[in-house]
């Protein structure tokens, strides 16, 4: 049985996906992680989810954020005064970041 | 009990000491000479790589003791490669050699050795010798993950047929040997041992403890250890008849121990050696 394994390097971060390790069941993979996944990096809490149990939804099923124009939906599409609150254009910058990465520009 | 001064040990303290430490030293660094030949062969990557882990862990604490000795004016080079084997003193279960490719004997044989070592580790605790008392800890929490490791093991491999076969025969074949973990190097010597505080139990104490966790633990998995140590429903002990001839810690040694010992000996010898390699300052 194949477990995925998620390592998260300090408290409050996310858990992110590593890699994976073969266990008959629950406690020999976190058992097996923490060897594999856990020895070498800083590891503060690792998370081992059955592969089989890990839901997939991918480009081939669905075309992600739609196929018409909705950059409505994006807070960069807005002018702004430049006087907003923080929290404003903190948003505005993540969602730039996002839309680039999106490849949407 | 008052906090032994490295500088000033009189000849029964040094010999106290150095006893306690071979017995610590030479059982773990013994212990993971055997596990590194289950590399590569292990039944799956994952135990492979976890037993590999496990050695690596008791070469470690083995260097943490042997550096104590170095205490006592010992060289590492002395300790491990140009010590007469006859004078090392780890349990003659450390020194078997695997039945091959019998997973269940690394297995058994981690548990009945992981589930003493936790006992020994407890009893060191608050030892007189500060060295001993502060490495304790940080050995503890890794053997923690050994003891886990082990007895995970012996579970899954009991709740099969041909796994629990290959368990019993491996009981058979280890639990005589795996008493000798709680045999004296020289009686009197173990006493001041304990007189000194340098461990606050007794072989014998540390023997039926371990007795009264392992015998159970195994007959709850349908494993008989193949003599009986159960003098009544919660007290045992070990006598002289359950014991093999072959100690290690008076020694005493099976041949086994003299061919792994040449082989780990060899590259030194063959090279000309006079000291060991270094590759971290002081172990931490």
């Amino acid at each position: 049985m194949i477990w995925e394994v998620f390592r998260q390097e300090k408290a409050g971060n996310y858990h992110t996906h590593c890699g994976n390790v073969h266990a008959p069941d629950r406690e020999m993979a976190t058992q097996f992680a923490a060897i594999q996944h856990g020895r070498r990096k800083p590891t503060n809490s690792l998370w081992v989810v059955p592969k089989e149990e890990i839901g997939e939804i991918d480009t081939e099923d669905v075309a992600f954020g739609g196929t018409t124009d909705k950059s409505y939906r994006w807070a960069t599409a807005y002018n702004t005064s430049g006087k907003d609150a923080r929290e404003v254009v903190e948003s505005e910058d993540e969602q730039a970041t996002a839309e680039r990465q999106r490849g949407d520009d | 009990m008052a906090a032994l001064d490295p500088g000033k040990l009189d000849a029964r303290e040094r010999n106290a000491l150095e006893t306690l430490l071979k017995r610590l030293a030479d059982d773990e660094f013994v212990l993971a000479e055997r596990y590194t030949e289950w590399q590569v062969r292990a039944p799956t990557l994952e135990s492979d790589l976890a037993l590999a882990n496990n050695a690596q862990d008791e070469l470690g604490h083995a260097r943490l003791w042997y550096d104590v000795l170095e205490d006592l004016g010992f060289e590492e080079q002395a300790l491990i490669y140009e010590r007469d084997p006859a004078d090392f003193r780890h349990a003659t279960l450390v020194e078997r050699p695997f039945e091959e490719g019998d997973w269940a004997d690394a297995v058994l044989r981690s548990y009945l050795y992981d589930a003493a070592e936790k006992l020994r580790l407890e009893a060191l605790e608050d030892s007189a010798y500060p060295k001993i008392a502060d490495r304790v800890g940080k050995i503890r929490s890794e053997e923690e993950y050994h003891l886990e490791h082990a007895q995970n093991w012996v579970e899954r491999l009991a709740d099969g047929d041909e796994g629990h076969e290959r368990l019993q025969d491996a009981l058979d074949r280890l639990f005589p040997y795996a008493l000798t973990l709680f045999e004296p190097v020289d009686p009197d010597v173990e006493d001041d041992i304990v007189e000194l505080g340098l461990r606050d139990a007794t072989l014998e104490e540390l023997g039926e403890e371990w007795l009264s966790i392992v015998v159970p633990s195994l007959e709850s998995l349908d494993l008989e250890p193949p003599v009986s140590a159960q003098v009544d429903d919660d007290t045992f002990e070990i006598t002289e008849d359950m014991l093999p001839e072959e100690r290690g810690r008076d020694g005493g040694h099976t041949d086994a121990w003299f061919d792994l010992h040449d082989e780990l000996t060899h590259t030194y010898r063959d090279l000309g050696r006079s000291e060991t390699t270094k590759i971290m300052d002081k172990p931490e």
